[in-house]
């Protein structure tokens, strides 16, 4: 790894001083004319299917959070400025979304008017929508690195902006799906129609869905930023096929390939379900995790140079550098130390992130937030913030929580038809 | 007066560019869309596959919107014009009865802003033996008919709409026209 990899970032991203750069005002524009043209279209639902649409959105909200949770911990070393996240989650759910409407309808109707309606019907779907909405979310990365270009200083920083434009997209399309089904329904403000879409787009189609695709796309816009050590045509291409690899997953997706599925019941839809989904979540997940881990080997090989074990010992930067690790860290020292210890732990791993990044950037770093930690845990008789043996509290946890998610999965299938 | 750097006119161009992207994706996919004719010759002495086996013979003189027509295996839908009139079909799964599909449609014409519903429910049917009930419908500038029928887990949707003297015209051709709906996918 090099130092390529990893550009340091100025701290912060307050909105005043984006406010000095001329593209925040288009930005801000186009902000505001999606968030008017989503009002108007929420104002619609609202006022037909109130209950519905109240119901829609309290369910996707709550989707969201584990999606910013995932995202958050991801970004744990060097975190993004909350502006410019919510930026991001703006972009997708008010400007991405009210583009997409017409655009997608536009290419769909295109394609059955150069086509014929058969394959409309089949295919329509499949290269209509991934064509406008991908670009749309693409552009909202694009965005972010106009106003705040020097924030966006890692390929795993244009992954974390990508999949919270995603995110913001995923969410508000949703609802609006949710509540178009309640009306096509025609039984009124019911919320059965809410709580179908819900399974099918929140559990079934959730993971491989506009947060993955935004992911894959952000880290093209990434690379194409950072890494200036490599020629403009290499940076340009590896751009252009992260976005031909999030719209091709998205394609798949949409596409009526396995339409006629392996069968019948749920297993036959899972097996569908698996062979669409997987291979790009694979894909993108791998490539998620090299982006983590090359910033990750950046910040701690910086905190190495420190050799202080009382800012950081050498197991604390083996567990550091990886998001599994860093929890469980936590979960040992809640184990030994209960609650107390674990929330020190947290604190600890925070603010040796801060010292890391301060150290990128040159800055002369604060220990105190370090030290008090490091105090608080020695108190509580577990001083060093590393990983334990495999508990199996945890096991059973992991278990319990496995079983869970496939029973969900599985009433999911079946309430959707599969059984 | 305060001078633009190189480095703020080049933002400056590059936020622009977003806005250009945008402008062709909002602007130039439905003018393309717009340009390009959506109407198709259709024959009036063969069944069309609606979509889900349901097959309808169209009226004379009516041409396919490809726009409004997506067949498919378990659902589908099919839009003509007849001039000024657009006569649509709707096909979809359905495990209700016919009185609660009838109901599900004219509330979804009703929760249509400034759509109402006109006069009671009449039993319509076809020739192939599909039993429906049918109604009208009136909207600003326009009035309406719709039709619905259950089979095979199946409810079909018929809607007319147009100007109040265009569809006093063509009603008699469309209502010929819905007698031929079928359920199993063969010509009547």
């Amino acid at each position: 790894m090099t130092a390529a990899d990893v550009r340091p970032a100025p701290g912060g991203a307050r909105v005043s001083a984006l406010a000095r750069v001329p593209a925040f005002w288009v930005i801000a524009a186009l902000l505001l004319a999606g968030a008017i043209r989503m009002a108007q279209i929420a104002g619609r639902l609202a006022s037909a299917y109130p209950i519905a649409t109240a119901a829609a959105v309290l369910l996707f909200a709550l989707l969201a959070v584990p999606f910013w949770l995932v995202v958050a911990e991801l970004d744990f070393l060097e975190r993004e400025p909350i502006e410019l996240l919510v930026l991001a989650l703006a972009w997708g759910g008010l400007v991405a979304t009210s583009v997409s409407i017409p655009a997608s309808t536009a290419l769909e109707d295109i394609v059955a008017k150069l086509g014929s309606p058969h394959f409309a019907a089949d295919w329509g779907a499949a290269l209509g929508a991934p064509s406008v909405e991908e670009t749309a979310k693409t552009l909202g990365v694009v965005a972010i690195v106009l106003i705040a270009r020097s924030q966006v200083n890692s390929v795993l920083d244009g992954v974390v902006y990508g999949a919270m434009v995603g995110l913001g997209f995923q969410i508000v399309e949703d609802v609006v799906f949710a509540v178009g089904a309640v009306a096509l329904a025609g039984q009124g403000d019911q919320v059965q129609p809410v709580i179908a879409t819900f399974l099918l787009r929140g559990f079934l189609s959730g993971v491989w869905s506009h947060t993955l695709f935004g992911a894959l796309a952000g880290a093209g816009i990434g690379y194409l930023v950072v890494r200036r050590d490599r020629r403009p045509a290499h940076r340009v291409g590896a751009a252009v096929l992260a976005f031909l690899g999030a719209w091709a997953s998205h394609v798949l997706w949409n596409s009526p390939l396995l339409g006629d599925g392996l069968g019948n019941g749920a297993l036959a839809l899972l097996g569908v379900l698996l062979l669409k989904g997987l291979p790009p979540l694979l894909l993108i997940l791998l490539l998620v995790r090299r982006a983590h881990d090359r910033e990750a080997d950046y910040y701690v090989r910086r905190l190495g140079t420190l050799r202080d074990p009382e800012v950081i010992t050498d197991d604390e930067l083996t567990v550091l550098r990886s998001g599994s690790a860093r929890a469980a860290a936590r979960r040992y020292a809640g184990e030994r130390a209960g609650r107390a210890g674990r929330r020190a732990v947290r604190r600890l791993q925070s603010a040796q992130a801060r010292v890391a990044v301060e150290l990128s950037r040159d800055a002369v770093p604060g220990y105190d937030d370090i030290r008090e930690q490091r105090k608080a845990l020695r108190e509580l008789g577990h001083p060093e913030a590393i990983t334990g043996p495999r508990s199996w509290r945890h096991t059973a946890s992991t278990v319990v929580t496995t079983a869970v998610a496939i029973a969900v999965l599985w009433v999911a299938l079946s309430a959707l038809g599969g059984a | 007066m305060a001078r633009v750097t190189r480095r703020e006119l080049m933002n400056l161009l590059g936020a622009l560019g977003v806005v250009a992207t945008f402008a062709g994706l909002v602007l130039g996919l439905p003018a393309i869309d717009r340009a390009l004719p959506a109407e198709r010759p259709v024959r009036a002495d063969e069944p069309y596959p609606v979509g889900a086996g349901v097959t309808v013979i169209p009226p004379v003189g009516s041409t396919l919107d490809v726009t409004g027509t997506r067949p498919g295996d378990s659902a589908g839908t099919a839009l003509f014009h007849l001039g000024a009139v657009q006569y649509k079909i709707a096909v979809r799964p359905y495990d209700g009865d016919l009185g609660s599909a009838g109901q599900r449609l004219r509330k979804r014409i009703t929760d249509t802003p400034g759509y109402q519903v006109t006069g009671p429910q009449l039993q319509v049917d076809t020739a192939g033996g599909l039993i429906g009930l049918q109604g009208g419908y009136t909207a600003p500038g326009r009035g309406g008919r719709y039709a619905v029928f259950v089979s095979d887990g199946l409810t079909i949707e018929v809607t007319i709409s147009g100007a109040d003297l265009d569809l006093g015209r063509t009603l008699p051709q469309i209502e010929a026209s819905t007698r031929t709906l079928r359920t199993d996918g063969r010509a009547p």
